[in-house]
């Protein structure tokens, strides 16, 4: 029998708090040879229960590291917690102990990865793989993890669960290993899936399933999740909120609408104009934006985007632009985002569904509308703007 | 199977030798003495010298293919019959060296993976290239002389290990004291390597991605190490000791010489010095067939721990 780790999180007199997951203002460094890499600097972000936030970028903006910390899976060395905090529930995971966060590891935030193949054990059966976290954490035995994982490869659309569940990884299709690695993820029912670029490895058709699976599970469980992507298309459909990453830095940070609809930020301006779109009767050509990240050991002087930014103006090299509040709940970074005829260069957007189709181009992700309930109407008050550490309402908890 | 080539290039490259080595075998049985011209001719007949080479191997595989390995030409005895009174002596060193082998090289493999670059892990990488470049020999006889004669002195006789010969019961000592120098000499080289493939391939395996999803479900740093990552790290491990341990079964020749071991490899030794061939020969040949067999053992264990080769990929979805 496995022993079972005693749950902080149950029985415990917790104080209230406000969100169910509060990033503040967390900075992650990693001590190198070259330098020090500021992998994360100075990202904050809320989410609470049954929210879905959007954590967009590039490739080596910190979106992976960003994500890693919550669970504390950061290598430390090199790694290290530079500033900032991450609470769950009110209580600080990075004071937490090692045995303490093991209890919340795959027991309340649950992880999925980009490669599915090479996130599963090659040796070991799926099913074992998916009911492992039962034994853990709800103190199953081996047998009764192995029956729970037929259910939860039923739950993910498996077909023959009760045979593929002896199978091993290798036998699985993309598409099926990524829905055996939600239906791990899932076991134990957790308040937060963190979904890391989830559907990058798999082919479109299979993209949008796995993107309507979990969203499909997300209603039923009430599971909060944080989708990280590079592409705003992936979350244009089901992001509550979304956040715009650059360089380890927040850039932008608002409700999907307002992203879509009245985007701040050129960077953000430029992942549109690099989301594929179907419909041709846009005369907006596809640019890519032009130039590489920096590197995160060299940022250039004031505005990291500066280098690659169309906008660029001389205040903008010497200063370094802040997360400020322009509208309610909807941060930017970029000097200008106040400036009324410079917001006229940003993309228009029609409907979030329109990218969403051209992004994923499949059909399937007919309810797009959703968002569109709600998460304008029901901002809060204006929070006060703050240079270096911005808060968000959203749908306050 | 490689077997059947495997085996005429062995029985061949052994009839090439015997054909250039110099010395005339019959004539050393003798030693200094010489030989009566009746038994010669009876010798030379019995194992077809007079004819040519290709001739004599043709009989040799013949009798070979029948089961019959041929007969000493020294000890009068069949050569099957002085194997089979030598390999018990080298199958127990040789289970005793993979023991030391297996519990000693992959524990220290592992703490040196797990406590990567701390004063531990130095210490062992440092012990382990002592090891992999000390020669065998010497490394026996330093041995003896540490454990047989300057600990024996030392202490007045009071603790000292024996430094020869398989035990039995003219030995002063219990008899598993007698494997104890030879097969930690047997084991050392092979050891080495064995820490250090177990250290690579753990680390290797710790930083793939599968070992983060073990994380991330709430596995302890324990659990992760013993549960996820072993497995798939000892895969290689595996197929090294596996043919160390044929290796090992088919004698060590080194091993058993500077401890006067009663064994295959220094019955082999004697004969190739003797120029007693069909010694030489059968034993090669009995060798042959005992690591082509644990080979086969090993891809057998190869796929109960790597489900990858036991299956092929049944793609769906
Ligand atoms: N262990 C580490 N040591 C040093 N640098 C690291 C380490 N892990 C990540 N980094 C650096 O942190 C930066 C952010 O990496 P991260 O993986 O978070 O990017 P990402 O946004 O997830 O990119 P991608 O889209 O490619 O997954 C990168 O520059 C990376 O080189
Ligand atoms: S601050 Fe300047 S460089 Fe940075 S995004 Fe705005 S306009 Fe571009
Ligand atoms: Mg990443």
């Amino acid at each position: 029998m496995a022993k079972v780790l005693p749950d902080i999180f149950i029985d415990s007199n917790l104080p209230a708090y406000e969100h169910l997951l509060e990033l503040d203002n967390l900075k992650v460094y990693f001590d190198t040879q070259d330098g020090i890499v500021k992998a994360v600097d100075g990202v904050s972000f809320t989410l609470n229960a049954g929210q879905t936030l959007g954590v967009v970028g590039e490739s080596g903006s910190g979106k992976s590291v960003t994500a890693m910390s919550i669970l504390g899976l950061v290598p430390m060395p090199p790694g290290r917690f530079a500033d900032g905090d991450i609470r769950f529930k009110g209580q600080s995971l990075l004071a937490m102990k090692d045995k303490d966060m093991q209890v919340i590891r795959g027991n309340h935030i649950a992880m999925i990865f980009q490669d599915p193949l090479s996130s599963l054990n090659p040796v070991y059966r799926v099913g074992k793989q998916v009911g492992e976290g039962l034994v853990i954490h709800r103190g199953l035995t081996a047998t009764q993890a192995v029956a729970k994982a037929v259910e939860l490869l039923d739950m993910v659309g498996i077909p023959n669960p009760e045979q593929r569940v002896r199978d091993y990884p290798h036998q699985f299709s993309g598409g099926m290993r990524q829905r055996a690695m939600i239906a791990m993820a899932l076991a134990c029912e957790p308040e937060i899936l963190i979904a890391d670029e989830p559907t990058t490895a798999l082919d479109v058709t299979i993209q949008a399933q796995i993107i309507e699976l979990m969203q499909e599970l997300q209603k039923k469980h009430g599971t909060a999740i944080i989708m990280i992507t590079h592409d705003l298309g992936v979350v244009a459909d089901m992001a509550d909120n979304i956040l715009v990453m650059y360089a380890g830095k927040p850039v932008e940070y608002g409700t999907t609408n307002q992203i879509f609809y009245s985007p701040l930020h050129p960077y953000t301006w430029g992942l549109m104009r690099s989301i594929p779109k179907r419909t041709l009767d846009n005369d907006q050509p596809l640019t890519p934006i032009k130039g590489n990240p920096p590197s995160l050991i060299d940022l250039p002087a004031g505005c990291a985007f500066s280098e690659r930014c169309p906008y660029v103006q001389q205040h903008c090299r010497d200063e370094e632009p802040m997360m400020r509040l322009v509208s309610d709940d909807h941060y930017s970074s970029c000097f200008f985002s106040h400036d009324g005829e410079f917001l006229l260069n940003s993309p228009i957007y029609d409907t979030t569904e329109e990218v969403a189709a051209g992004a994923l181009d499949t059909g399937t992700l007919a309810d797009a509308g959703a968002l569109d309930t709600g998460t304008l109407a029901d901002t809060g008050e204006l929070a006060d703007a703050d240079d270096s550490n911005y808060q968000s309402g959203g749908r306050d908890g | 199977m490689q077997f059947v080539p495997v085996f005429i290039g062995v029985t061949l490259l052994l009839f090439a030798m015997r054909a250039i080595v110099p010395g005339d075998p019959i004539r050393m049985i003798a030693g200094e003495k010489s030989i009566p011209e009746t038994t010669y001719r009876i010798i030379v007949e019995r194992n077809h010298l007079d004819q040519p080479i290709y001739i004599q191997y043709g009989y040799y595989m013949g009798d070979l293919f029948h089961g019959d390995f041929g007969h000493s030409y020294q000890k009068g005895r069949d050569v099957i019959e002085i194997f089979a009174d030598k390999f018990p002596s080298t199958a127990s060193l040789a289970l005793g060296a993979i023991l030391i082998e297996i519990v000693v090289g992959i524990s220290a493999g592992v703490i040196s993976a797990v406590k990567k670059y701390s004063f531990i892990d130095m210490l062992l990488t440092l012990s382990t290239s002592i090891l992999v470049s000390m020669p065998v020999f010497w490394l026996g006889m330093l041995l003896q002389s540490i454990f047989g004669i300057w600990l024996k002195n030392l202490t007045g006789g009071a603790i000292s290990l024996p430094i020869s010969g398989s035990g039995g019961p003219i030995s002063a000592y219990p008899t598993f004291l007698h494997y104890i120098l030879p097969s930690v000499t047997l084991a050392s080289v092979s050891l080495a390597f064995t820490a250090r493939i177990m250290r690579s391939q753990l680390l290797e395996v710790l930083s793939q991605d599968y070992i983060r999803t073990a994380y991330a479900k709430g596995l302890s740093k324990r659990d992760v190490i013993l549960k996820h990552a072993l497995k798939n790290a000892m895969i290689p491990v595996i197929t090294f000791i596996g043919i160390d341990f044929g290796t090992m079964m088919s004698g060590a020749i080194l091993t058993e010489s500077v401890f006067s071991w009663p064994g295959v490899g220094r019955e082999i030794y004697l004969a190739i010095i003797q120029r007693d061939w069909p010694i030489v020969m059968g034993g090669v040949v009995i060798i042959v067939i005992i690591v082509m067999t644990i080979n086969l053992l090993i891809d057998i264990s190869y796929a109960l721990f790597d489900p990858r080769i036991r299956y092929g990929s049944k793609k769906a979805d």
